[in-house]
């Protein structure tokens, strides 16, 4: 069978109406019926941060080496943090500068300095490598609406450059790998935030859930007395509707129904977790992933993209004032997470990475910042080859060679870059890499080299 | 019945006709007000005046089915758009609070639950609901407790829903709720001392979320392509740039000083010269303001330039299309609503009157569905809201006490994540809707969590909070299910009833014989639970979910 027909037999079957049945075979005799010969014998997981807003990660990693400090300093004026407090990191491989994290990052800073943890540097939405000079004479194409968030975070989660893209790379990660996944009882993908583009397949549908697990139905579980009204609900789920709408109205509830009772008797069976996650949405997410994971067995699965994230970020105003509790609350969001996949042992296997739609202006409007393009990211897992920071770190010089304007710094890595090295890790074959990351093959460099 | 289907048949004729003279004509004159060529007046049947409700409402009832029937559709919006504002903040001042309290974000979802609920003005409210999906402020952020301040910008958009939009373009800028969710107020001019320059978040999201949108439009909505067939950026960041100069030096209205705010929410912000940059500024297509000019003469003028683009047509009236009636409305049907926006058949630009009066009276939203793929989905927490309407739903204490209603039906008024709305007007479900090249905006907030959620909402609404559940509290809402507990002992005359209330009979058999199945299977002793087993198939089933 070539992948093509497979995916639509896969398709047909495992999403249509056949699948009802399939679902509540064992794992391994629905990967025989697929047919599927090449099922993932090991355990891997995904877990993306998203910062939305445009996380100002100049501010969350620092030079702090004296002369590139002033740099720095001068740039960002009332906005810069103290260099007394911040936190040094000791990076493996060095630029000749020093570096320091936010004052308020401890957890990530001991992450970094125990090997746990990298930095990314300076990536962002790219088509081709773009230098400052060709984006101020336009000389390169460039990811359209640049600045722009929705469109921005629309890059990061599609990579779609200027094409007409309707998926997202965890989307398509989960549909390269449908045929290795088969066995699996619910979606690769999985959002504890609401429905996202990243996560969007053409064959593959991810699935949503919250903090506290898959709500119930009420009234409609499989006690006696809910039967006949589960049973009539049911029943017009599967009507076939006139209006497109509808249809695909009924097909969310459908897939909630069958999944709930299944994601929650797993999550029955999972351990008490000692690590104790902090209070926030972003570590209740966390949390909540973590339970997914430790569960894993239970549903079979081998590979997982989960998708978390926070809010608040846009600091137009109030920076000085709003900005240490975002790194506070991310940083003790993810340290807590890790420290739950130690106790999971599974620290090994499951990476975590934040993405944001921007970096932000190094220039201030006065109390905040403005949309910038470049910043940095982190990458965290005991797969990351940690302590060190991966790509170029910039010149924070307003007017300097890495100034698109007013502090909008131009990326130098590619998120396809990022993407790819994190797909690769994940088990997506090396030849399906370029349709998982369109504009790869515009960049040298199709591995950063952060995971072993 | 044959004979109905043929005065179906020929209403639909006479729409579309009518559709065709107002293109020809170019959007002059609005359906049944003057002119000798009227077509001859067509009874609205019931379940059509149900369906238009649907778009035009929080929600149909048998009273104003009837409304609209007497009145035909054209005479009821005139009915509507001459009601008056039904506002939040009069009622919140209103409110008498324990002592030691302030009003809180819960009274201001009271004031607004009252109005779409109860409020004559239904269309306004429900336009001004569009409205604050478009140009968004949001509690979630530093406005969290600003319940007042909220409700006063809510009535600003309710005041203006059928006014001129330069007039709402210029309160929704001068809100000093606006001016902290998208930090305009505060924002100074340049001080190369500090190294500082304007913000540009208001002059970014005004343009790209509340006006002209990313890229130059054709009259019809659709993108303008240049020679290489890519679409034109209807601005640059140095177009954003040069707005943003022009907001600066504005601060809440009655501060002694620029940096001695008097945080008064209930008045349009102030300027103070001192902090107006008072250079030349380039904006909209090359366009220049020039220098020397005072705070106010600055945003006059950047306001005017940005209303007379020809992009805020076509923007506004997709905006509102999908918001009322279609996910997906055709080309034509964009261009003619953007007509009525440019001139609204006596000369003026952005009588949003007219404007909502094309949208509800075109064609395309009239006929009967020509295919499964015209309509859209209902926004979730409006389903909520017209089980209220429909079954009299309310409080003993006259509250509507619901306070939380993002977590059930992933939205709730002035509440969005982000100034991007609770959901966006290119989302594209993976599956069919994507397949077929559609958009569903409302299904980006339903998804598995969410469904459950607000099926379970509808349940206990249903099932909990009726009239005949003993020991209600005094906020607790509830419905009237009373009269159709008088036919319980006929489960299909009592659905053909429930039906006739709720949808105006635009239930299907399928539904219904489930409907009915579901209440025979429940004692004639307990009436109201056969109502309720069959309310709530209905009311939760995915026919309902969507307007054709």
């Amino acid at each position: 069978m070539s992948s093509v027909t497979r995916r639509q037999f896969i398709q047909s079957s495992a999403l249509g109406l056949a699948g009802a049945s399939l679902a509540h075979l064992p794992g391994a005799v629905r990967a025989e019926l697929l047919g599927s010969n090449a099922a993932f014998t090991d355990y891997k997981a995904l877990v993306c941060v998203f910062l939305f807003g445009g996380n100002d990660s100049f501010n969350m990693v620092v030079p702090r080496s004296v002369a590139e400090y002033g740099v720095y300093a001068n740039s960002r004026q009332n906005l810069a943090v103290a260099r007394d407090v911040l936190l040094p990191i000791q990076p493996l491989t060095s630029d000749g500068a020093q570096y320091a994290l936010h004052p308020l990052m401890p957890g990530i800073r001991d992450l970094f300095e125990t090997g746990r943890a990298a930095v990314v540097a300076n990536l962002g939405p790219l088509i081709q490598p773009t230098t400052r000079t060709q984006y101020l004479n336009r000389s390169v194409p460039l990811p359209p609406q640049l600045f722009s968030h929705n469109d921005q975070q629309d890059q990061w989660h599609t990579l779609r450059g200027r094409a007409a893209i309707q998926t997202g790379w965890a989307g398509r990660i989960a549909d390269a790998l449908a045929s290795e996944t088969v066995a699996q009882q619910i979606a690769l993908n999985i959002s504890l935030n609401g429905t996202t583009p990243f996560q969007a397949g053409l064959d593959t549908l991810p699935y949503t859930i919250g903090t506290t697990g898959a709500p119930i139905y009420f009234g409609m579980t499989t006690a006696p007395e809910d039967r006949d009204r589960r049973s009539a609900f049911e029943a017009l789920l599967a009507e076939n509707w006139p209006s497109i709408f509808a249809r695909a109205f009924a097909r969310v509830h459908r897939r909630a129904l069958d999944t709930a009772d299944l994601v929650n008797s797993a999550l029955a069976l999972a351990p008490t977790l000692t690590t104790v996650f902090p209070p926030s949405r972003l570590a209740q997410q966390l949390a909540m992933v973590a339970r997914l994971i430790a569960v894993r067995s239970e549903l079979d699965m081998s590979r997982q993209i989960f998708f978390v994230a926070a809010g608040g970020f846009d600091t137009h105003d109030n920076q000085v004032a709003d900005q240490p509790d975002l790194f506070a609350d991310v940083s003790a969001s993810i340290a807590a997470f890790h420290a739950a996949t130690v106790e999971l042992g599974v620290a090994s296997q499951i990476t975590t990475f934040t993405q944001s739609d921007f970096g932000r202006t190094l220039t201030s409007n006065g109390d905040g910042t403005d949309h910038g393009w470049g910043g940095h990211q982190l990458v965290v897992g005991d797969a990351v080859r940690g302590r060190d920071i991966y790509g170029q770190m910039p010149r924070l010089e307003i007017g300097g060679a890495d100034d698109a304007g007013a502090g909008r710094i131009v990326p130098t890595i590619a998120v396809d870059q990022f993407a790819v090295t994190l797909a690769k890790w994940f088990g997506v074959l090396d030849t399906q890499l370029d349709a998982i990351a369109p504009n790869l093959a515009n960049f040298a460099q199709r591995d950063l080299g952060f995971l072993t | 019945m044959a004979d109905r289907r043929v005065k179906r048949g020929l209403r639909a004729c006479l729409l579309m006709l009518a559709a065709a003279v107002l293109t020809a004509c170019g959007g002059g004159g609005s359906e049944g007000s003057q002119g000798n060529n009227n077509p001859p007046p067509v009874a609205i049947t019931k379940t059509e005046a149900f369906r238009f409700l649907d778009q035009a409402t929080f929600g149909p009832t048998e009273t104003d089915a009837q409304r609209v029937i007497d009145r035909a559709y054209a005479g009821w919006i005139d009915d509507q758009i001459a009601t008056p504002a039904s506002l939040e903040l009069p009622y919140l001042q209103s409110l008498v609070l324990p002592s030691g309290t302030q009003l809180s974000p819960s009274d201001r979802l009271d004031a607004w639950f009252r109005n779409a609920v109860l409020g004559p003005d239904q269309l306004r409210q429900r336009v001004a609901f569009a409205l604050s999906e478009i140009m968004v402020v949001s509690d979630q952020s530093a406005l969290v407790n600003v319940p007042a301040g909220l409700a006063y910008y809510y009535d600003l958009l309710a005041q203006n829903a059928f006014g001129n939009f330069r007039e709402l373009m210029e309160v929704v800028t001068l809100n000093p709720s606006m001016g902290v969710y998208l930090s305009m107020l505060g924002n100074e001019k340049p001080d190369a001392a500090r190294n500082i320059r304007p913000d540009e978040n208001y002059a970014r999201e005004l343009m790209q979320l509340f006006t002209v949108g990313l890229v130059e439009l054709n009259p019809d909505g659709t993108t303008k392509l240049d020679g290489q067939g890519q679409p034109i950026p209807t601005y640059t960041q140095e177009t954003i740039e040069g707005f943003a100069h022009v907001y600066t030096g504005w601060t809440f209205g009655g501060s002694a000083a620029f940096f001695l705010p008097s945080f008064n929410f209930l008045r349009p912000m102030q300027a103070f010269p001192g902090f107006h940059d008072t250079g030349a500024k380039t904006v909209l297509r090359g366009a220049v303001i020039p220098a020397g000019q005072s705070p106010e003469k600055d945003l006059e003028d950047a306001l005017d330039y940005i209303f007379n683009h020809p992009n805020v047509g076509p923007f506004i009236a997709k905006a509102l299309i999908q918001r009322l009636t279609s996910s997906n409305p055709s080309p034509p049907y964009v261009q003619r609503v953007a007509a009525r926006f440019d001139n609204n058949g006596a000369g003026v630009r952005g009588d949003l009157g007219a404007v909502v009066r094309a949208i509800l009276l075109d064609a395309e939203a009239r006929a009967a569905p020509a295919s499964g793929n015209t309509g859209k989905l209902k926004e979730p927490l409006i389903r909520l809201i017209a089980l209220w309407r429909a079954f009299n739903g309310r409080a003993a204490s006259g509250r509507f006490l619901f306070d939380q209603p993002q977590v059930f039906f992933g939205q709730a008024p002035l509440r969005s994540p982000s100034v991007f709305n609770f959901f966006g007007p290119d989302h594209q479900p993976t599956g069919e809707i994507a397949d077929a090249g559609l958009f569903a905006p409302e299904m980006e907030i339903v998804n598995e969590y969410s469904a459950t959620n607000m099926t379970n909402y509808l349940l206990f609404s249903i099932y909990l909070r009726n009239q005949a559940i003993p020991g209600l509290l005094p906020d607790d809402i509830y419905i009237d299910i009373a009269a159709e507990q008088q036919l319980a002992a006929d489960p299909q005359a009592m659905v053909n009833r429930i039906v006739d209330r709720f949808t105006g009979g635009q239930t299907s058999d399928a539904v219904k014989a489930q409907a009915v199945a579901m209440a025979n299977r429940v004692p004639l002793s307990n009436p109201t639970l056969r109502v309720a087993e069959a309310l709530f198939l209905i009311a939760s089933s995915a026919e309902y979910a969507a307007i054709r």
